[in-house]
């Protein structure tokens, strides 16, 4: 459940994502991995750092920021780096552990705030005292707070992507329906609007059903669910929003017996979609890698330590983040680092 | 006199509920054809299970004079626990370890809301918000927050029984209706009895009504107390084991939040939230009503956006014919 705060915080930003797309992202961050060897070193934070930098997360107990302290470790083996992890365990008080940080001698704070508002005067002390604050999944915090921050994606990509697999999984043919967590959260209703804007461009004989909300509750997709094919036997197609959503409608999928007939994609997280994933009810769902976010926002302090941060287009020794973009020159950059998740790399993405 | 005693029993709260349940089916039915269907049937019990089994433990603490808020977290704590030990310390794939930690569990945190009621006097509504605090703090800082998906094959069993599969003519879809809904069938069936017949039932309802009475005509206040907050607990540590089971989740915080609806399925159906009054058959019809109303107004076409004001318009109707129902017993009573 807390994964859905989780996201709708990251999309509370995205004010005007659907501006610039950058369509180009994708092939250019195949080709970087691809060059990789050649490449890897010209990539910011390959090389590791001797900074004192800390990375803090929303909170320590729940697997999705396990997953970022794997990703911490893993970049401070890899290149011998000594970056330190660590936070408050319910997030709650996470502004007074931040506080706690500035009596030590930091050169950069990365933070996935918990609660904006209690953070931001503890990020002003910090950057008086000349400490770079990195921020994530706070693209609409005040700016004025932070140097950089750092997103996976913009919301229209990620929204549109699901779009596609559904065409391909129907065909093209057929009545879809949208779920999101709630209906005001901000990147929820994004991603569907992409989804919505694309399937009437690209597959006009798909149609809308509508958007439906879940509470972020797995009883409720799955109820909705039954409902809505019961009254609708011509659904081909769902589309979850909420981590919960497309576990409770492929469970009611599968009850109905219509596992392979209705495609399910949305976002997700392995460790409650798996068995759906095993069996083939959901194809596949996407996330994003929090290791790798940790890893992006460690790179972009040391860029901002060695006054290398170029404002409009920067390469990160992360996967997904090989090349981030500042697109609306606010000082957030957007990388490209969704995640399918089907059954054959399950395993690499086991949180 | 007869057909006053007819036209009582025509305008009872239970009839109210039936002919509001009558009227909402007609009107979806109308707008939606697919409603007439066997399945219908299916879903609106599977979806009951929950609603119901909760129902029946908060109708006898409130019946007792008290109000449980705690159930919700206590019913986390039973099924994440069980899972939490399967998962993560002894693979202990047996269904009967599931369901009597589970019932365990729910046993102890009875006896703190008990103890709290009863012996310290506290009030129930903090006493129980007390202890939900106590329950799902605890086990967040103890165990932390996981969330449990894969069944034991135990349990995956159970899931996999169904008592009833009906295969719609119409659209060829297969509906199922597990064999755990016959728990809260059972138990409403027991509970109608023990209210109804027994000795602790009548206790219930005469502390409900006034403690002091209670006392002087020789009932255990406090032994009753006991025996409801109890009673919650145990039976809510079952309720969210099945709840396991049927949705294959278990979390910290599945069920936090139900308590409300639940409260109000109980006074909907009839049970004074002041105590010594109400009945299974009331309460039952109000969990139907409810669960129709939740799973039934995407089927009517009302945008989810008016869903809620749709369920509050609904709830606020129900008590309102409830609150009028007891005004105009207690006239009658008096005359």
């Amino acid at each position: 459940m807390k994964f859905n705060k989780v996201v709708s915080v990251l999309a509370s930003a995205a004010m005007a994502a659907s501006l610039l797309a950058v369509p180009a992202i994708a092939g250019e961050t195949e080709a970087s991995t691809e060059a990789g060897t050649e490449a890897e070193g010209d990539l910011i934070g390959a090389k590791g750092t001797e900074y004192k930098i800390a990375v803090v997360p929303k909170m320590t107990n729940i697997a999705w920021f396990q997953r970022m302290q794997d990703g911490v470790d893993e970049y401070n083996k890899e290149t011998g780096s000594n970056v330190v992890y660590g936070g408050s365990a319910e997030g709650a008080d996470q502004a007074s552990y931040v506080e706690g940080l500035l009596a030590e001698d930091w050169d950069a704070i990365c933070v996935v705030p918990f609660d904006s508002e209690a953070l931001a005067p503890v990020l002003q002390k910090a950057k008086d005292q000349g400490i770079k604050v990195i921020t994530h999944e706070a693209a609409s915090m005040d700016a004025s707070v932070r140097d950089v921050d750092v997103e996976a994606f913009q919301n229209a990509d990620y929204g549109e992507n699901f779009m596609k697999e559904l065409g391909e999984l129907t065909g093209g043919k057929g009545k879809y329906i949208q779920f999101v967590g709630a209906l005001t959260s901000v990147s929820h209703n994004e991603w569907c609007d992409a989804a919505k804007a694309l399937q009437e461009k690209e597959y006009p004989d798909m149609e809308c059903l509508g958007r439906y909300e879940t509470g972020d509750d797995t009883t409720s997709s799955y109820n909705q669910t039954k409902e809505l094919l019961t009254a609708n036997p011509d659904i081909t197609a769902i589309e979850g929003s909420a981590s919960t959503d497309v576990v409770g409608a492929a469970q009611a999928v599968e009850e109905l017996g219509l596992a392979g007939k209705v495609a399910i994609v949305g976002t997700s997280m392995t460790s409650i979609a798996q068995q759906y994933v095993e069996d083939g009810t959901i194809a596949s769902f996407s996330v994003w890698d929090p290791a790798e976010a940790g890893k992006a926002m460690i790179c972009m302090a040391i860029a901002e330590l060695d006054g290398t941060v170029d404002d409009s287009t920067m390469h990160l020794a992360a996967k997904g983040y090989e090349t981030v973009e500042n697109v609306n020159k606010d000082g957030v950059y957007y990388g490209n680092a969704r995640v399918d998740v089907t059954k054959d790399n399950m395993n690499d993405y086991n949180f | 006199m007869n057909s006053k005693k007819k036209h009582a029993w025509l305008t009872s709260n239970q009839m109210i509920l039936v002919y509001i349940i009558a009227v909402f089916s007609l009107i979806v039915g109308i707008r939606q054809p697919a409603f007439w269907d066997f399945a219908t049937v299916l879903n609106t019990m599977r979806a009951a299970i929950f609603t119901m089994c909760f129902a029946l433990c908060e109708m006898i603490v409130i019946i007792s004079g008290g109000i449980d808020v705690s159930f919700p977290a206590i019913g986390c704590v039973a099924m994440y626990v069980p899972m939490y030990i399967i998962n993560r310390v002894a693979p202990i794939d047996n269904a009967w370890f599931a369901f009597g930690l589970a019932v365990l569990i729910g046993l102890a945190f009875g006896l703190l809301n008990g103890f709290l009621v009863a012996i310290l006097n506290l009030p129930p509504l903090i006493a129980t918000l007390a202890t939900s605090s106590i329950a799902s703090g605890g086990v967040v800082t103890i165990l932390g927050t996981r969330e449990f998906t894969v069944l034991p094959s135990s349990l995956q069993a159970i899931y996999n029984t169904n008592l009833i599969t009906y295969t719609s003519p119409k659209t060829g879809f297969q509906y199922v209706l597990n064999v755990l809904v016959l728990v809260p069938i059972i138990v409403c069936l027991l509970i109608a009895w023990m209210l109804k017949y027994t000795m602790l039932g009548r206790g219930l309802y005469v502390i409900g009504g006034n403690k002091t009475a209670a006392r002087v005509a020789g009932f255990n206040v406090k032994k009753l107390q006991f025996a409801a907050y109890v009673w919650s607990g145990v039976f809510v540590g079952v309720a969210a084991m099945i709840y396991n089971i049927l949705m294959h989740s278990a979390t910290t915080s599945a069920l936090m939040g139900d308590e409300m609806i639940t409260i109000a399925a109980c006074v909907i159906g009839g049970v004074r939230i002041t105590g010594g009054h109400g009945g299974v058959g009331g309460v039952v019809l109000s969990v139907i009503l409810i669960t129709l109303v939740q799973n039934n107004l995407n089927m009517l076409g009302i945008p989810t956006s008016w869903q809620r004001f749709v369920v509050g318009i609904v709830l606020l109707l129900g008590t309102i014919i409830t609150s009028w129902q007891t005004k105009r017993s207690m006239k009658m009573s008096q005359a």
